[in-house]
Order: structure tokens, then sequence, then C-alpha cells
């Protein structure tokens, strides 16, 4: 059941990542969003359930017109946070902060951190 | 470092892709087909091998015996051949413009058993007899003018059974056949084996079955297996472009057998008296709704069926409009530009704003030159703080991807578009042999790109962009020439559109 689980948002994930690497350079910036509804796309798939963030893209690349405003809008997701004390190195892939609801965060995709930025 | 792995990526991508397409037509499809004519030949005395009863199974050795014409029926664009055993032995379309390669009229009736009419026992005894003993007809020649001609069929199987089939052919090809028992007993009845007219890896063909509440069953060569569909209404063996099928207006059960290559055989299964509506032929949607509205569904398109069909009722409305396929695709793509027009307008209004933003965005341009992500969320955020985005989106973009998916179904499976001919042209469903609509589409699409503001973050990216439309002038060369055209048009709208952009854009500043 959870081999069938992972499969099912792994499939989603492989397809954008050969849509950002091969396809999306050849049509140029169009999105009105940022991140990129691919990329919002991505994040959802990695983060929540299936019909969650199935749901949630569509409703984000439908609004990815000139009659919507676009702009900042970051992923929302639903999420219980296991703590484990016994991580060794710790991997940072994302940022989630919580908002007011519970098991609710905006995720923001970590990045390296440069001094040079202000 | 960055860049170069982009240039390298989209590069191996288009190679590959383009390799894939050459290497596929080449090794897969070309054998295939060479293959799939020559089993046709060897299966040319082979029978179908049934299991699914003894009896049907009995009648393979018995209905290699040679049969004759006992009637032939023939209208203006159809003649037809009724054989001893009360089956329909030949069908061929007259009209030249169905005429195979070698210039003979084209042949409908598949050589693999069973035949159109074919009927079967379950009575092991009556089955044999039915095809030992030779069928009556009440005429043997028959010509259809502008009225439908009606030939009785009788078999007396020792005066055990009496079967009658009463068949009235129309002018446009179709029939309505009538099966009287003298007692009640349990036969089968087929439309047929499919047409093996048009067969290739590239489409599919098979049979399709509808039932009552409007549910299909469709069944792929090479994916029968033993089973009966009940409440079923229509039963059409199809090729791509070709069908034969039996409708009757109240529902009956089909037994389908797969043959020796798994391909679906069906047969109606009842023990009264019945009445069906067979059509063997072209699939035109005109053709197939005048008939009975139930049979549209004949006509497959494979993946992406519901949006192909529905595509191509616009696309037959713009073709009965304009009368040419060409501008039919044209007023197509004109249409799907109005419809986003209301977007286009609003990139229009927001470029206005923009113009003013022009100092404060080469500011940012400058500060995050080596971090695209960067520049690009402080872009997002001054598009928000005045309002204005001039991005247009990714849905615009996705729509087209349905639109130009549909196209090439209806290209690949509409025998009304097979040989629609526009300007030099001569057929919209294959390649543009003289490449000039590829080339139009590279010019145009070049064109687009010099007139529309880019901003690469990337300089490599930027090359990259410029040499798409030579990539895909290449790639684009062997497409029907249909979907060139749809393209190529939709590049020059575009071109209007920017061009009508830029001028207003330019006579604001002046001001």
């Amino acid at each position: 059941m959870k081999n069938l689980k992972t499969s099912l948002k792994e499939w989603p994930i492989k397809l954008i990542k050969f849509y950002q690497s091969f396809i999306s350079p050849m049509l140029g910036n169009n999105c009105r969003y940022y991140p990129s509804c691919s990329e919002y796309t991505k994040i959802e798939f990695e983060n929540d359930n299936f019909l969650r963030a199935f749901f949630k893209s569509t409703l984000r690349i439908l609004t990815c017109n000139q009659l919507f405003k676009g702009g900042i809008d970051y992923p929302v997701v639903k999420k219980k946070i296991k703590t484990n004390f016994f991580i060794k190195k710790p991997v940072i892939k994302y940022w989630l902060i919580p908002v007011n609801k519970k098991d609710e965060y905006i995720i923001i995709k970590a990045e390296k951190w440069t001094i040079t930025d202000n | 470092m960055d860049n170069n792995g982009q240039l390298k990526r989209i590069l191996i991508a288009t190679v590959i892709s383009f390799a894939f397409f050459v290497a596929y037509d080449y090794f897969v499809l070309t054998p295939q087909q060479k293959a799939a004519s020559k089993t046709i030949e060897q299966n040319h005395t082979m029978e179908i091998s049934s299991n699914m009863n003894n009896s049907v199974n009995k009648t393979s050795s018995n209905t290699a015996k040679k049969t004759v014409t006992i009637a032939t029926v023939s209208a203006k664009n159809f003649q037809i051949k009724i054989d001893s055993l009360g089956r329909i032995s030949s069908f061929k379309l007259k009209q030249t413009k169905f005429n195979t390669e070698n210039g003979k009229h084209l042949e409908l009736v598949n050589d693999k058993l069973p035949k159109p009419l074919e009927i079967r026992f379950e009575n092991r005894k009556l089955n044999t007899l039915a095809f030992s003993i030779p069928v009556k007809a009440d005429k043997n020649e028959i010509v259809i003018n502008d009225k439908p001609k009606t030939i009785v069929l009788t078999q007396d199987l020792n005066s055990e059974e009496i079967i009658t089939k009463k068949v009235t052919f129309y002018p446009d090809g179709h029939y309505d056949v009538k099966v009287t028992l003298s007692k009640p007993v349990i036969y089968y009845i087929t439309p047929g084996y499919r047409p093996k007219v048009a067969v290739d890896k590239l489409t599919i063909h098979g049979l399709v079955v509808k039932k009552s509440d409007g549910t299909l069953s469709i069944i792929e060569d090479g994916d029968a297996v033993n089973e009966t569909i009940d409440n079923a209404l229509v039963t059409a063996g199809f090729d791509r472009y070709y069908t034969t099928l039996l409708y009757s207006k109240t529902s009956y059960s089909v037994v389908i057998v797969p043959d020796k290559e798994e391909n679906p055989v069906a047969f109606i299964k009842t023990d009264s008296n019945k009445e069906f509506i067979g059509y063997i032929g072209p699939k035109f949607v005109d053709t197939l709704k005048s008939i009975d509205p139930q049979l549209i569904d004949v006509v497959q398109y494979g993946v992406g069926t519901f949006f192909a069909k529905n595509l191509f009722f616009l696309l037959d409305w713009f073709y009965k409009l304009a009368g040419n396929w060409g501008i039919a695709i044209i007023l197509l793509v004109v249409l799907v530009r109005l419809v986003l027009f209301p977007l286009t307008y609003k990139g229009m209004v927001s470029m206005y704003k923009l113009k003013e933003l022009a100092p404060k965005m080469k500011e940012i341009q400058q500060k995050y030159k080596k971090d695209p992500q960067k520049l690009q969320m402080h872009m997002m955020k001054l598009y928000k703080e005045y309002g204005a985005n001039p991005l247009g989106g990714c849905m615009p973009l996705l729509l087209q991807i349905p639109i130009f998916y549909g196209i090439y179904k209806l290209l690949l499976y509409s025998i009304e578009l097979k040989g629609a001919s526009f300007l030099w042209i001569k057929d919209l469903s294959v390649m543009d042999p003289y490449f000039i609509l590829p080339v139009l589409m590279g010019v145009s699409m070049y064109v687009h790109q010099k007139l529309t503001p880019t901003n690469f973050q990337d300089p490599m990216q930027e090359k990259v962009f410029k040499f798409l439309p030579l990539i895909f002038t290449v790639m684009m060369a062997t497409f029907p020439a249909g979907l060139v055209l749809y393209w190529t048009v939709n590049n020059i709208l575009s071109i209007a559109q920017q061009w009508l952009i830029n001028r207003i854009m330019a006579s604001k500043a002046h001001k």
C-alpha cells in the first residue's frame, strides 16, 4: 500500500523534473507566480498527499493567466511533524513556517545562504 | 558552468527526441507494416480458430470449402457480393478516391473469417448443416439507384429449421437485416472480421461495443479474451478509417472470441427473430450519424478520444462554413486566439504600467545578476507593488497542448481529413512533401521571437532560444501538414498581435 502511495507521488515529481530541465527552458519565462507553477507543483507533491497536491496544483495553473494577479504565492501544506532527536546531520531541504491553523505550514525551499546576500 | 549544463541538456534532449522518432519509424514502424502485410498474405488460407463453442469451432473446417457468389448488389458507390452461405463475401467501394495503390477498387471485407452476416448455431448438427446446405436468394442481381432494394436469403436446414435473412440495401451503403427463424434456436450472427485496409501500429484497431447505458468497451487487436458483453446495441469492428458494424435498437449479448493473434471476433448471440442495421464502409461521421446517432461512437481516436471527438465537431462546423479543411484549421486558430483575447488585452494594459517600472527593473536585474531565483522573486515583488505583471502565465500555454494533440489525433483518424487539400498541399494528414510549411513555420517563429521582448537572465538560455526556430523546423518537417499549418497560423497571429501592441506602446511613448 505504501509502495503504491509513494510511486503515485513519485511519477508526477519525475515528470516535473523532466519538464523543468528540458521543456521549460524552451518555453522561456511565462509564469506569473513565484515560485513558478512547476516548482509549486513539485513542492506540493513532495509534501502533501496526492489528491490535495493535485487539486491545488491544478488550481494554481488555472489561475496562472492574465486575469489573475499572480505574484508571490508559497505552497501551504498540511503536515504532521514527527520529531526525531537522533538525527546526525540535518540536511535542510525545506523551511516549514507554521501558520495559524494547526499542522499547516508555508513551505519555502531551502537554499545555500551566502554572506553577500542582503 | 551551470549555463553550459543547461545548454547541453537542451541540445541533448532535442537530439535524442529527434533521433528517437527517426529510429522508431525506421526500426519499428516500417518493419511492422511490412510484417503486417506479409502475415495478411499468409493468413489468406488460415481460418479463425474459435474456442467459444464446440459447434462454432467445428465450422472452421467446414467454412474452408469453396463458396460461390449467389447474388450481387450494385450501386453508384459500391458493389456487394453475397455467397452461398448467405454472407457478404465482398464489399467494394467504387469511388476512385478510395482506390488501392495499384488502382483497384477498395475491398472492405477481410479475408479472415467470419464474414459479415455469417450465422452459426449452438446446436452442432444444425451448424454442420448450415455450412453445407447452400442458401437461396430470391434475386441474383439487384441494382440500387436512389431507392433501397431488398433481397431475401433463405436456408432450409432439412426442414428442421428454416432461416430467412431479409436484407434491404440503401444507396448510402448501409443495410437493414431481418432474421426470421421457423422455430426458436440459439444462433450467432456477426458483423464480420474488421476491415484490414488501414492497419498500422500508430493507430488503434479492433472492436468497439456500445452498451444500452452508453458505455463503450473497446477491445484492441492483440488484447482480446473470451468474454460476453450483455445489453449491447452496437458491435463494430474497425481499422483506422473503415468499419463493419451491426446495430440493433433492442439490446443483445455479444460473445467475443480471440483469434490466433488475440484479435477480437464478435458474435451476437440470440435465439429469436431479430432486426439489425448494418454498415460496411468508411467512418464518415455524417454518414454514421444519418444512419443513427448512436453510431457516432464507432469513430475512436485512441487515447484522448473525448477531446478529439468534440474538436472534430467544431472543426467540421468550420469546414461546412468554409468548404476547406485548411481554412477550417485557420478558423480554429482564430477562435482559440479570440477566446484568449481577454487575457492578452489584460496583458497589454499591464505592459503600459511596466514602462514606468523600467529603471527599477534594471536596478534589480543588476543587483541579482548571479541568482536567477532571487531575481525572479524580487521582480515579482515589484510587479505586485505596482499591480502589473507582464508574464502571460502557464494556463494559456498549457491550453494549446490539448488542442494541438486533438488536431494530431484528428489528422490521424478522421477519414474526412484524409486527402484534404489546401493550396499547394495535397494531403493535410501527411507531411508537406515540399517542406514549404515547416520552413514558413520556422520563419514565423523567428519573427515572433524578434518582436517579443524577452528578459533572459541567462545568456546561454538566450542562445538556445534563438536556435529554437531551426530546431522546430527540423522536428516539424515530418509532422502532418495540418498540424504544422495550425502552428504556423498561430505564430502569424501572435506576430500580428505583438506588432499591434508594440505600435501602441510606441505611440504612447511619443506622448
